[in-house]
């Protein structure tokens, strides 16, 4: 005892000051900065390179963790199913008609007619609903069906959605039909009357199109505006939903049901539906479940996927394979997620906080089809039924592997944030740079020689900084308004050229028109830069939490970029360097099909991430740009 | 002179008290076994303090409960239930107005005599102690009273989630272990019993008898401190889990009680095994004045209370005695 009382003495004589407690405070916190400041490019080094490691491993096996069932309500796979081939035979002439429409090429109206009619055939109250969308695209026309099941014994204020595409995602609506997908909600609206332990009505919805008609129903369902929408009022109404299942069904047989969960501007439907169905498909339906329709590397069946550049032993190492397919399913997550697109028609539904995903059944020659699908769909809205309010315990923010392993907020944001934390230091660093100047003389006092450093003040050109940053952030604003065009959709590959010179030019113009040029002032490159840093940090680091693959996206197309902007000693070595950046910059113009389908994902649905591109990423480049061509 | 007067009336008053209990406590003493309860009264309180369709077990436990002090003699005017009751007619249930305890559903525990006595939102951590101690408005109706007096023995049986040393109330309140043990104390001061038999089945259930202090207790668990309990089994067009596995354990060793049985609380603990119940259930004893061995089963969960037939040849004395009581 008497021991450590005495070490504790000692240890706090150490920390004692021994003179004025405040100016011993002031030394070690000035010495902490300046150690700080004197490591400060190490310390962005390694922030950048953890960043981008931790970017590059995150679809290790060795990090996240499995999936497990937060919420305690919905016990899902715990019920015994009734789905039997009576009703996978009314599938199957439910499809011979389809097939039958689809032969004689009815209209949206027709199809929506008959839908209605066999709606009403079971029983259920049923409607159609027409809408147009105007866009410089082309108009789109349709028409939807939906019937309600009247929860038999239930207040009926809540609802669940069970729905289908008449397009099915497979070629993200490409003209492939989801006959099989419509004829098995069909099949389920006459199978699942039998039962009168629904406490929420359940919807069945057959959306015209791939996303139009189902973007039309939820939007006069929820009673939102959409200028360019034209669409009939729904005659049927029903509770708040909470949750949504959409079947998509393309081929004759399947032989994994894939899971499609991303939605519009990169939101997430809450992990528990996606663990429910995936609990459900496996030990009710006995189905395995993949990610997307991306099969599993164990499936003997599937070639690889593993880069050919590998040597051949490590292609066939088991840690080499699951890191491929892992990689592969966060690719695709990061695709969809980044560029803020939904994965299915499920995406639509969480913009009004419905929880949904999409049941792809992957096409192959076998063995499941209409019975396994059937009890799964029974199942899940057994389980969705059981739940009270909406899904709120298991997670919104998750990055999923594989179909039972997952990875949480907490394991992923860090990267994205350190890389932002990198360049928001460098930029602090060219600001702390731009305003003072240092002078190094060498004294003599007669036998000894030192170093004198002193630190003289400058200004710096803030206002004209941003003035520069106004300008390009309206060159963005004017690129994206010329290109919602339709005299820029229809002359693409005339009008692209254009706007790239264009645009190009303009850093040229404020290059030589601006230069306050006064002596002792900063360089405004310089403030250029440590603003541009410091805003695209700022930028990086809210999106993660928004979107974490758009996040990482920027990230790693401008954290490095940015922070090696600057003036070079050549004229021709930061003229080729300014040429990247608007490479960078507008690069994206030049993919076609990409641009117009973003403007159509902006226009129709409201995706932001157009807007985005031309509003924010590319001015953040131009002023990179900008940063090179102005004279040190 | 008057405080003289007042103390010879209190002096005449305790005499007759005297005089009128002690027949009564010589009675019981020379013709009850040994070591049996003095009992003369039975209390069952049966809370479930969960609700919601996939708690389904919890309230099945409770009923289960109910079903057997109910067959093993205890009336319902000495049952308090409480119960959140929104299962057997909830949309959610294939079986309206039914509620089973079992994954064949072959005893409907709901049927048609059922005396719930709290029930819904009244299931409240209020209540309980109120009930437990007695102090209600006067305006409750006597079947929402627990009345019992000093011969009273209280089988108190609670169920639900909870964790270390607290029980969730309807996901909107707890109780803690200690606010069972001061309720149970001032029951004591009350006197509103003679032995109270506490048994719990929730997550960490041991831990709620850890605080009680009050003579006369003896209690049991299901499961230990950073266990949980399990449930036993789901049935699978109901889709959710029927009963708690311990509840399960113990009801089913009641099954093979009758109203005369002389099985005791030792036999009913030495039932207990870990390896069904998944969890290890505890047994608290050192507040209870009274051998296991000799405490019968049915001195908490029947309706038996001591009664001695005498025979023709008896002494008139005691007859007359007793009848003297009267």
């Amino acid at each position: 005892m008497h021991a450590l009382r005495t070490a504790v003495l000692k240890f706090k004589q150490r920390f004692k000051p021994k003179q004025n407690a405040t100016i011993t405070r002031l030394k070690r916190r000035k010495a902490a900065v300046s150690l700080f400041t004197r490591h400060l490019t190490h310390l962005m080094i390694i922030l950048l390179a953890v960043g981008y490691l931790w970017l590059l491993i995150l679809p290790s096996s060795r990090l996240g963790r499995g999936t497990y069932m937060d919420e305690n309500a919905l016990q899902p796979a715990q019920v015994n199913t009734y789905w039997n081939w009576g009703d996978v035979n009314a599938a199957d002439r439910y499809l011979e008609q389809l097939e039958s429409l689809r032969d004689s090429n009815a209209t949206s109206h027709q199809r929506s007619q008959f839908l209605k009619n066999e709606f009403l055939k079971l029983g259920l109250a049923s409607a159609t609903q027409k809408y147009s969308f105007i866009s410089n695209q082309g108009d789109i026309h349709g028409s939807n069906a939906y019937a309600i099941l009247a929860s038999p014994r239930g207040p009926r204020n809540e609802a669940m959605v069970i729905s289908a595409s008449w397009l099915s995602r497979s070629g993200e609506g490409n003209g492939t039909l989801n006959l099989r997908g419509v004829s098995t909600v069909l099949a389920l609206a006459r199978f699942l009357q039998n039962y009168s332990l629904w406490a929420k009505d359940i919807i069945f919805v057959i959306s015209d199109g791939y996303l139009d008609g189902m973007h039309a129903w939820l939007k006069v369902y929820h009673e939102t505006q959409q200028s360019n929408l034209d669409a009939e009022p729904l005659e049927l109404a029903s509770g708040v939903i909470w949750t949504a299942l959409n079947i998509d069904y393309p081929g004759h047989s399947f032989s994994h049901l894939g899971l499609f969960f991303e939605g519009l501007n990169g939101r997430l439907p809450n992990q528990d539906l996606l663990n429910s169905v995936q609990r459900i498909a496996r030990y009710t339906g006995q189905v395995p479940v993949t990610v997307y329709d991306h099969l599993d590397w164990r499936d003997s069946s599937k070639q690889s996927s593993e880069p050919s550049f590998l040597p051949s032993s490590l292609r066939h190492n088991s840690e080499v394979k699951e890191f491929t397919y892992r990689a592969r399913n966060l690719i695709r997550n990061f695709g969809y997620q980044a560029k803020g697109r939904a994965s299915g028609v499920h995406g639509l539904y969480h913009q009004f906080r419905i929880d949904a995903i999409t049941i792809f059944a992957v096409p192959a020659t076998g063995p499941h089809g209409f019975h396994a699908l059937g009890r799964i769909v029974e199942s899940s809205l057994r389980t969705m039924n059981n739940l009270l309010e909406r899904l709120h315990a298991s997670f919104f923010f998750y990055l999923l592997t594989t179909p039972d392993r997952f990875m949480k907020i907490g394991n992923y944001l860090p990267s994205a944030v350190l890389i932002s934390v990198a360049m928001i230091f460098r930029g602090l660093r060219c600001w702390v740079d731009a305003g003072w100047k240092l002078n190094q003389r060498i004294k003599d006092d007669g036998d000894s020689s030192s170093d004198v450093i002193t630190w003289t003040r400058r200004k710096r050109h803030v206002l004209h900084v941003l003035t520069i940053m106004l300008v390009t952030h309206s060159l963005g604003a004017a690129i994206f308004l010329s290109i919602q065009s339709s005299l820029f959709l229809n002359n693409q590959m005339f009008f692209v050229p254009l706007i790239t010179l264009a645009t190009s030019l303009v850093p040229f113009v404020i290059s030589r028109v601006s230069d306050p040029r006064d002596e002792g002032s900063a360089p405004i490159w310089l403030v250029l830069k440590a603003l541009n840093l410091c805003s695209a940090s700022t930028v990086i680091s809210t999106i993660t939490v928004l979107n974490f693959s758009l996040a990482a996206l920027l990230a790693v197309t401008l954290g490095l970029s940015l922070s090696f902007s600057g003036p070079s000693h050549s004229k021709l070595l930061s003229l080729t360097k300014y040429i990247l950046y608007v490479f960078l910059a507008l690069g994206w113009l030049f993919f076609y099909v990409e641009t117009r389908e973003a403007i159509w994902q902006w226009e129709i649905l409201s995706v932001w991430f157009a807007p985005f591109v031309c509003l924010v990423y590319t001015p953040l480049l131009l002023q990179a740009g900008t940063v090179c061509i102005l004279s040190s | 002179m008057r405080l003289i007067l007042f103390l010879h009336l209190l002096g005449i008053l305790y005499t007759t008290w005297a005089l009128n209990a002690q027949p009564v406590n010589d009675f019981f003493e020379r013709n009850a076994a040994p070591g049996a309860s003095k009992h003369t009264n039975n209390w069952a309180v049966l809370v479930c303090a969960s609700r919601y369709w996939f708690n389904y077990r919890h309230m099945a436990n409770a009923l289960g409960m109910y079903r057997t002090v109910k067959r093993l003699g205890i009336p319902d005017s000495n049952i308090i239930l409480m119960l959140a009751d929104d299962v057997s007619c909830n949309m959610r249930n294939k079986f309206p107005g039914s509620v089973y305890a079992n994954p064949g559903r072959h005893l409907d525990l709901y049927g048609d005599n059922i005396e719930v006595d709290y029930r819904g939102y009244e299931v409240t951590v209020e209540n309980f102690i109120r009930l437990l101690t007695g102090r209600v408005d006067p305006s409750v109706p006597r079947s929402k009273r627990l009345l019992t007096d000093e011969n009273s023995n209280v089988f108190v049986y609670m169920t639900g989630h909870g964790g270390n040393e607290f029980l969730k109330f309807q996901d909107n309140e707890e109780i803690s272990a200690f606010d069972i043990a001061d309720a149970f104390e001032q029951m004591y001061q009350k006197k509103r019993y003679n032995e109270i038999f506490f048994m719990i089945d929730t997550c960490q259930a041991n831990t709620m008898y850890t605080k009680f202090y009050s003579p006369n207790i003896l209690a049991t668990g299901s499961s230990l401190l950073g266990e949980n309990s399990y449930s036993y089994a789901n049935d699978n067009d109901l889709g959710v889990a029927v009963i708690d596995a311990y509840t399960h354990y113990v009801l089913q060793y009641m099954e093979g009680i009758n109203k005369t049985s002389q099985l005791t609380m030792q036999d009913l603990f030495n039932t207990y095994d870990p390896a069904k119940i998944n969890s290890h259930p505890g047994v608290r004893s050192d507040l209870f004045q009274r051998p296991l061995n000799t405490a019968l089963i049915t001195d908490f969960f029947g309706g038996v209370s001591q009664v001695e037939v005498a025979s023709p040849d008896d002494s008139e004395d005691d007859e007359q005695d007793f009848v003297s009581l009267w």
